[in-house]
């Protein structure tokens, strides 16, 4: 694929990566970071693509994996911060707290219930229902089996339900 | 909205699609990410390989650039066999001590060397011993001596007619009417005097390695040098 169309096809997911980012970090400032650091990375890196494979799933791998890595960061950072180590001139998603004032308020039960699951089932769920990915290309971005996709999706819907059922009593 | 009890996999999956917000990309992160692809687009596909290759190449010199066989001058390679005796010295001691002059015919017959002159410590240094030597082929004679502060000096003489002194590694010293021009070579943490009597080719090493002491190593050198004559035997 050359690198001109490489790109356009790139860019006509930039919505979906976008939301899914929203979801992983619930903060518009990270989400744009994430975004951003995700095309970089995919641009730089677009020779490693193998043309004939879904590239959707290429850049919602990139995406997830560099979310984990920085927010990894920032755990070990916040870690670090309470040592004395200065809390400027660190690297992105470290500027705001997980909730900020810029954090995306949660509006519904099911937007709560879905914050509140681990990120391994929050990814499953939004790729596979909301992306409507095919349960290959969600093992290709969580580099696991497929059948540990259908695990998780099913542990991800009991979870889900259990958390809207503890809503609905409130 | 209030969930059933039961909801089924189908109906909360229509759910997850239809009642979660999707979130657009703004405008500025549009824009960023069409500015990141502009310069891309621009890229020279052969500069990568280009980098690559040169990256491997220089992976491999500093891989392999040990294992290549490296020059060493003739000096230095006598003069690592001097600081190793030095060294063997420092750790077990001399192996046939001898004290001057009583030991002189035994020692000039051992080592191949006679010693015309030899200083036999002053105020600053005292001597420990003498023996013969045998180092990279050489049959040799070593001399000990040991100042106020406990460095050891080893005065080692191996014959070796013409030995090459590089001009950069002289030092001029001075001292009085004196001047000498050793030279000065560091090994593996100790400072050598390499010069030349004649056919032979005198040693000085000691562990004074530092601004501080190389004062006083200069100082040694000169006493050693002044009032020590060696000669090949006859």
């Amino acid at each position: 694929m050359a690198s001109g169309d490489f790109q356009r096809a790139a860019l006509e997911h930039l919505d979906a990566l976008y939301n899914f980012a929203m979801y992983l970090t619930r903060n518009p400032p990270e989400a744009d970071d994430l975004v951003q650091e995700t095309y970089l990375r995919a641009f730089r890196f677009s020779h490693r693509f193998q043309p004939g494979t879904h590239l959707r799933a290429w850049l919602f791998q990139i995406l997830r994996n560099t979310f984990l890595t920085f927010y990894r960061l920032r755990e070990r950072e916040s870690a670090l911060a309470e040592d004395g180590v200065p809390t400027w001139d660190v690297p992105m998603f470290h500027d705001a707290p997980e909730e900020s004032s810029s954090a995306v308020e949660a509006h519904t039960d099911l937007e709560r219930a879905l914050r509140r699951l681990p990120e391994e089932f929050r990814t499953v769920l939004l790729l596979a229902e909301v992306e409507g990915m095919a349960l290959e290309d969600v093992a290709r971005v969580l580099a696991c089996p497929v059948g540990t996709v259908k695990s998780r999706i099913f542990r991800a819907k009991e979870r889900l339900r259990g958390l809207l059922r503890d809503y609905a009593k409130e | 909205m209030t969930p059933p009890p039961y909801e089924s996999d189908e109906s909360l999956g229509a759910r997850l699609r239809a009642e979660l917000p999707r979130h657009t990309a703004p405008t500025h992160v549009r824009a960023a990410v069409a500015a990141a692809a502009a310069p891309a687009r621009r890229s020279t596909p052969w500069l990568s390989p280009v980098l690559a290759a040169a990256a491997t190449a220089l992976v491999l010199g500093l891989v392999f650039m040990p294992m290549l066989p490296r020059f060493v001058h003739p000096t230095e390679q006598l003069v690592r066999s001097v600081v190793a005796e030095h060294t063997r010295t420092l750790m077990w001691g001399s192996r046939h001590s001898q004290v001057i002059p009583a030991a002189l015919p035994w020692l000039t017959q051992e080592s191949g060397i006679g010693l015309r002159q030899v200083f036999a410590g002053d105020d600053a240094l005292v001597f420990v011993g003498a023996e013969p030597v045998y180092l990279d082929e050489r049959r040799g004679m070593a001399l000990y001596y040991r100042d106020g502060d406990g460095h050891l000096l080893t005065y080692v003489v191996l014959p070796f007619p013409g030995m090459a002194i590089l001009d950069r590694w002289r030092v001029p010293i001075e001292r009085g009417q004196s001047r000498y021009r050793p030279a000065l070579l560091r090994d593996e943490g100790f400072s050598t005097w390499v010069w030349r009597q004649g056919d032979l080719a005198c040693f000085l090493v000691s562990d004074m390695v530092s601004a501080e002491d190389a004062e006083r190593f200069k100082d040694y050198f000169v006493r050693v040098r002044r009032a020590t004559d060696p000669v090949l035997a006859q």
